[in-house]
């Protein structure tokens, strides 16, 4: 028997088909507005202008011939002219996207168009994954795919209602039927009358089918890497926040520590040797100038940094740390270029190949440009967390400081001699109580600077002649922690401690939900490294940390639980770090690891199931093996009887029930007739409609639309008459 | 039973196999231009995965290759359980526009059916030829593609598009026009179902093996008539008595179908152990019988050929219309009674089989000379280049 649902008229699907294919362009549109590359308004013009065309279907007929004549001359213009002006091959394209899509979200497109915009459209989303590698992305390109399919599948319909014959072009200025007499809450009150439970479900089982299938697609793919690699982002510039350059002003590491964004996360595959408050070492600035930290040429020269290499791997040469855990570390964009590094290590590996240079000297990983996506790399033999630094070099160094030459002894003060005054005179309090020991003179310098300053985000530096930050060090103003290791830089210096300002982030919260540290752009900080003659290593010292005494394991513990973040926004994170290390991370040996565990759970399960089997089986057969007397046996056959009784109790109900169903009760026609009938005493012609609609064969039926409609109108009759008889009497 | 389950599933398995190797006839699959693009994109988000080793590039691929999966299971869904049938009212005319119905339906409980075409061919054929074409190992090249293009250049084809939802148990009769151009036997196929559903990615052919053949009569054509010249009743001993059923008795014959039963002799039924019947001598002795040869020496132009073929037609179901048309005889074939419309119809297929009989053995008699010595005796004669003339006893009675 057929059914009776409504279909939608051809102009109705052309309708949908419009509406799907401006919402396919406004998804791929707002991919733009995350990715930074200066086309914002360009996006936002789009974006409007899709709107426009999407609510008053009918505009785009009022484009004048000429004006689609000159469009795509003005587009390729328009493209030849920004990449000329801005020489970016990517940022440039984008725009050319751009403008195409808006040229085809506002003219009626044929066939082929809705399938230029699904390419525009998947182009976008694609170029802004790959660039941001965002967890946005895996819900917009989900979004992008039903809605893309959703319009493929409506333009494949409609051609099919008109014949086989595709939507053609339509005329220049002509407004085409459906567009003039569009009308979009009755096409929602169609799509409402022609959904049916089945479809919907089957359409959204369908689509996470489609989901699964693509993510187990995306677990078999072989991979293998190509050396060759071809970079997206090297079309797209980026720049990273001022603090962790080689070069910084007072100011620039406060100026991070506003922003709450999450600069990095780092898995450790051994949490019980995660560190309670790790310094993540990033920048080491050797040079002081009139408020003003570099690294200095010297440090930057190819005799502390080495050659620039082109590899996944770095091997350091070092033993590493015996039993060291390993490291994954998922640098966001945008933060540095420098990697951030606990301390020495053995193997460093990126996902792919990088161009790179590392200092061991300095203990620095820099790459050669700035990263536009996040950036992925595993360290391994890297000790937890150590305040001091071994440099046998600068201890080479150190101990042949009389000759003349080499490098820099990190000495330097680059002050006035007034100002060189006034800084060895707040010394003198400490240096002779610390003698020739860098560990005591940190913290007596350290203890000294924060009895006369306190700690604050807002700090005041008075006016005056010399240097600025001699002038704090002399007053006793607050400061932020950029004030604090540049006055312990100065004072060791002075005291003739080789010292240098070491600039990074400090501390960050343990995830409870993934297990990972997630520094956010809230805990930059700067501190200085001091040269221990005696250990021959560079001692961190941070003016603004106690004296250290937090070294028991259980102390460790109470720590780590202090910065343990069980927050919302923890949870939203620990989805993101997912999406790192399952998805962004996923390689070769991932896939070969989960292909494993996926063939240990298969076997598991085999066995367990096996097991199970075989137990259920021991016990049926000792159950039947067991005695068997009277009152066992009449226990069974009263529980035999009450199974066949409850067995044909729910066999015979539910053959009534299908009868019922089949007859009556299951058709919403027929109980909306029937209800209508128990509540209305109408005139007899819609009593017999709908009499005809509760009892009648379907083929026999009138419009139930229209039979239940004029029940309501006349339900409604009803009501009026007693209330208008009552106001005349 | 479990032994030949497994092996129906293995032969199952090697026919999947073997029909992406071999697929069977007009089973195509055909990327649209979106499944073009879609193919491209693959293979180039596919050869940037790999270059960088995104695996955001790597999930984009994988996406494509799960719309294009999930656009075969739609697809295979859509056609699942659809049943259809070829519905041809003969009798089919050349000239004469004709419709091929087809009976749809979805016997799906819960999916609906979307988006299908029905292609349809007609293709004319001789008696005794092959349904579908032979091997073409052994064919020279240049031969098989002039059969080819012959046979293309003779069929029709066209396709009829369901346009609206066929819902789960629903039916629908769609209906293919075409116009049968020449008489002669046609053999109407249901050459695939194709569709695009669901993302027109893929256009996608089943190949059927629905069939049909028919003859085409021949085309009606216009003529004039002599008067005066019609036939004429015999007199004196030159009456023959010919079936009717008027007059007197003449004869017994077997029942056929269709006959009155009131002609039904029992008596003799009951003695022979069959149905026979009277046969009585015809009272309107004013009837012919048409006599047609087809001579290639005579009817030597192949379209003076389809003339006479539709002139013969014409005139004998005028005659038969006005209850005049006696008999009809093709060649050396018998006179075969037209009593009938069946009668008629038997005739007008022969019609539409007829081909110009090659000239006979040296001394031997052609034309009208061998003709069956009656009265009122229909024959044809070209005449001019073009025309035909139809004769009783001699007299010129109709020409085209």
């Amino acid at each position: 028997m057929e059914t009776r649902r409504p279909r939608l008229s051809p102009d109705e699907l052309q309708l949908l088909r419009w509406l799907l294919g401006g919402v396919v362009m406004l998804l791929a549109i707002a991919t733009v507005f995350y990715l930074d590359i200066d086309s914002d308004l360009l996006a936002g013009i789009a974006a409007a202008g899709v709107l426009v065309a999407l609510a008053r279907p009918a505009l785009p007929a009022r484009v004048p011939v000429w004006g689609h004549r000159l469009a795509f001359p003005a587009i390729v213009l328009f493209f030849a002219g920004d990449l000329w002006l801005t020489g970016q091959l990517l940022p440039s394209i984008v725009r050319l996207d751009l403008l195409l899509l808006l040229y085809r979200g506002v003219s009626h497109r044929a066939r082929r168009d809705d399938l230029q915009i699904v390419v525009l459209g998947l182009f976008l989303i694609v170029v802004a994954g790959v660039l941001t590698v965002s967890l946005l992305f895996a819900a917009q390109i989900l979004v992008f795919t039903a809605c893309a399919l959703g319009l493929l599948l409506v333009v494949t319909i409609a051609a099919s209602s008109e014949g086989g014959q595709a939507p053609k072009l339509a005329v220049r200025g002509v407004v085409p039927l459906w567009a003039a007499h569009a009308d979009w809450g009755r096409l929602f009150r169609r799509l409402r009358e022609i959904s049916d439970w089945r479809i919907v479900l089957a359409g959204g089982g369908l689509f996470f089918g489609v989901i699964a299938v693509s993510g187990l697609l995306f677990l078999m793919i072989p991979r293998f890497q190509l050396e060759n690699s071809l970079f997206l982002e090297r079309f797209v510039t980026k720049k990273a926040m001022t603090g962790f350059n080689d070069s910084i002003k007072f100011g620039d590491i406060t100026e991070i520590t506003q922003d709450d964004g999450i600069a990095f996360d780092v898995d450790v595959s051994d949490p019980a040797q995660a560190p309670s408050r790790p310094y993540w070492r990033m920048i080491v600035l050797d040079q002081y100038h009139n408020g003003g930290f570099t690294l200095s040429p010297g440090m930057k020269s190819r005799d502390v940094f080495g050659r620039e290499h082109t590899e996944a791997n770095l091997r350091t040469g070092s033993d590493g740390t015996r039993g060291a855990p390993t490291w994954t570390f998922y640098l966001e964009s945008g933060v540095s270029r420098y990697l951030p590094i606990l301390g020495r290590f053995d193997v460093l590996r990126f996902r792919e190949a990088q161009n790179f240079r590392y200092s061991f000297d300095l203990l620095l990983v820099a790459l050669r440009d700035e990263p536009a996506t996040m950036t992925a790399y595993r360290v391994e033999g890297m000790a937890p967390d150590s305040n001091q630094l071994s440099d046998p070099t600068f201890a080479r160094r150190w101990r042949n400081r009389a000759v003349p030459g080499g490098l820099s002894l990190q000495l330097k003060l680059e002050l006035s001699a007034a100002d060189r005054a006034a800084v060895a005179g707040v010394t003198a309090g400490v240096a002779p109580a610390a003698g020739t020991d860098a560990g005591a003179f940190a913290q007596a310098a350290s203890a000294l600077l924060r009895s006369q300053h306190a700690y604050s985000l807002s700090p005041h530096i008075p006016a005056g002649l010399g240097d600025p930050l001699v002038r704090w060090m002399s007053s006793r103003e607050p400061g932020h922690c950029e004030l604090f290791a540049g006055a312990l830089f100065l004072m060791a210096r002075s005291a003739g401690f080789p010292a240098r300002v070491v600039t990074g982030f400090k501390g960050g919260t343990w995830n409870a939900y993934s297990g990972n540290y997630t520094i956010r752009n809230s805990d930059a900080h700067a501190w200085v490294e001091i040269w221990d003659e005696q250990r021959g290593a560079w001692l961190r010292a941070d003016p603004l940390e106690a004296a250290a005494g937090r070294n028991t394991s259980a102390d460790k513990a109470d720590a780590l639980a202090g910065m343990t973040d069980r927050s919302w926004s923890a949870r939203i994170n620990s989805i993101r770090v997912f999406w790192y290390r399952r998805i962004v991370n996923f390689d070769q040996q991932s896939q070969v690891d989960t292909l494993r565990a996926i063939k240990n759970a298969t076997d598991n399960s085999g066995k367990w199931l096996r097991s199970a089997i075989a137990g259920s089986a021991a016990r049926i057969k000792g159950w039947f093996l067991g005695p068997w007397d009277g009152a066992r046996i009449a226990r069974m056959a009263g529980a035999a009887a009450a199974a066949a009784g409850v067995a044909w109790i729910l066999v015979a109900g539910r053959w009534r029930i299908a009868a019922l169903g089949r007859g009556r009760r299951r058709d919403p026609v027929r109980r909306e007739a029937g209800r209508w009938l128990t509540r209305l005493d109408g005139p007899p012609a819609l009593v017999t409609d709908l009499q005809r609609l509760r009892y009648g064969a379907a083929p026999t039926w009138p419009r139930p639309a229209d039979v239940f409609r004029r029940a309501r109108q006349a339900a409604r009759s009803g009501r009026r008459r007693p209330s208008a008889s009552r106001s005349t009497s | 039973m479990s032994a030949t389950a497994a092996s129906g599933r293995r032969h199952l398995w090697r026919r999947v196999l073997w029909s992406l190797v071999w697929p069977s006839r007009h089973e195509r699959i055909q990327p649209t231009l979106s499944g073009v693009v879609l193919i491209g994109l693959s293979l180039g988000i596919g050869t940037a995965a790999y270059n960088s080793a995104s695996n955001i590039l790597f999930i984009a691929l994988s996406l494509l290759l799960a719309c294009l999966i999930l656009s075969g299971v739609l697809s295979w869904l859509n056609l699942r359980r659809l049943a259809w049938q070829l519905e041809i009212q003969p009798p089919l005319r050349a000239g004469q526009e004709t419709e091929v119905g087809l009976q749809l339906l979805n016997g799906k409980r819960y999916i609906p059916t979307y988006a299908l075409w029905f292609e349809f061919a007609a293709t004319p054929f001789n008696r005794g030829e092959p349904a579908r074409p032979e091997s073409t190992v052994t064919g020279r090249g240049i031969d098989v593609w002039a059969t080819l293009a012959k046979v293309q250049e003779a069929a029709m084809g066209g396709s009829v598009h369901l346009r609206t939802r066929l819902d789960p148990g629903g039916e629908a009769r769609l209906g293919w026009i075409f116009t049968p151009p020449r008489r002669g036997l046609l053999r109407i196929e249901l050459l695939g179902v194709g569709s695009l559903f669901p993302f027109g990615f893929l256009r996608k052919l089943t190949g059927t093996d629905m069939r049909r053949e028919v003859p085409v009569w021949p085309a009606p054509v216009e003529y004039r008539r002599f008067s005066g010249a019609g036939p004429r009743r015999p007199s004196g001993d030159l009456q023959q008595a010919r079936a009717g059923n008027e007059g007197e008795m003449i004869a017994l014959r077997r029942y056929e179908s269709g006959d009155s039963h009131r002609l039904i002799h029992w008596k003799a039924s009951a003695r022979t152990g069959r149905l026979l019947v009277r046969q009585y001598s015809a009272q309107n002795s004013e009837t012919c019988s048409i006599w047609l040869t087809t001579d290639a020496a005579v009817w030597g132009r192949p379209e003076q050929f389809e003339l006479l073929m539709s002139f013969a037609a014409t005139l004998a179901q005028d005659l038969f219309c006005a209850g005049r048309l006696q008999s009809a005889a093709i060649d050396d074939g018998p006179q075969s009674p037209m009593r009938r419309v069946a009668d008629l119809e038997s005739f007008l297929d022969r019609l539409a089989e007829a081909q110009p009989r090659p000239a006979p053995p040296e001394g031997r008699a052609a034309g009208s000379e061998r003709g069956p010595r009656r009265s009122n005796l229909l024959t044809f004669e070209p005449e001019g280049a073009r025309g035909i003339a139809a004769f009783i006893n001699g007299n010129k009675t109709a020409a085209t």
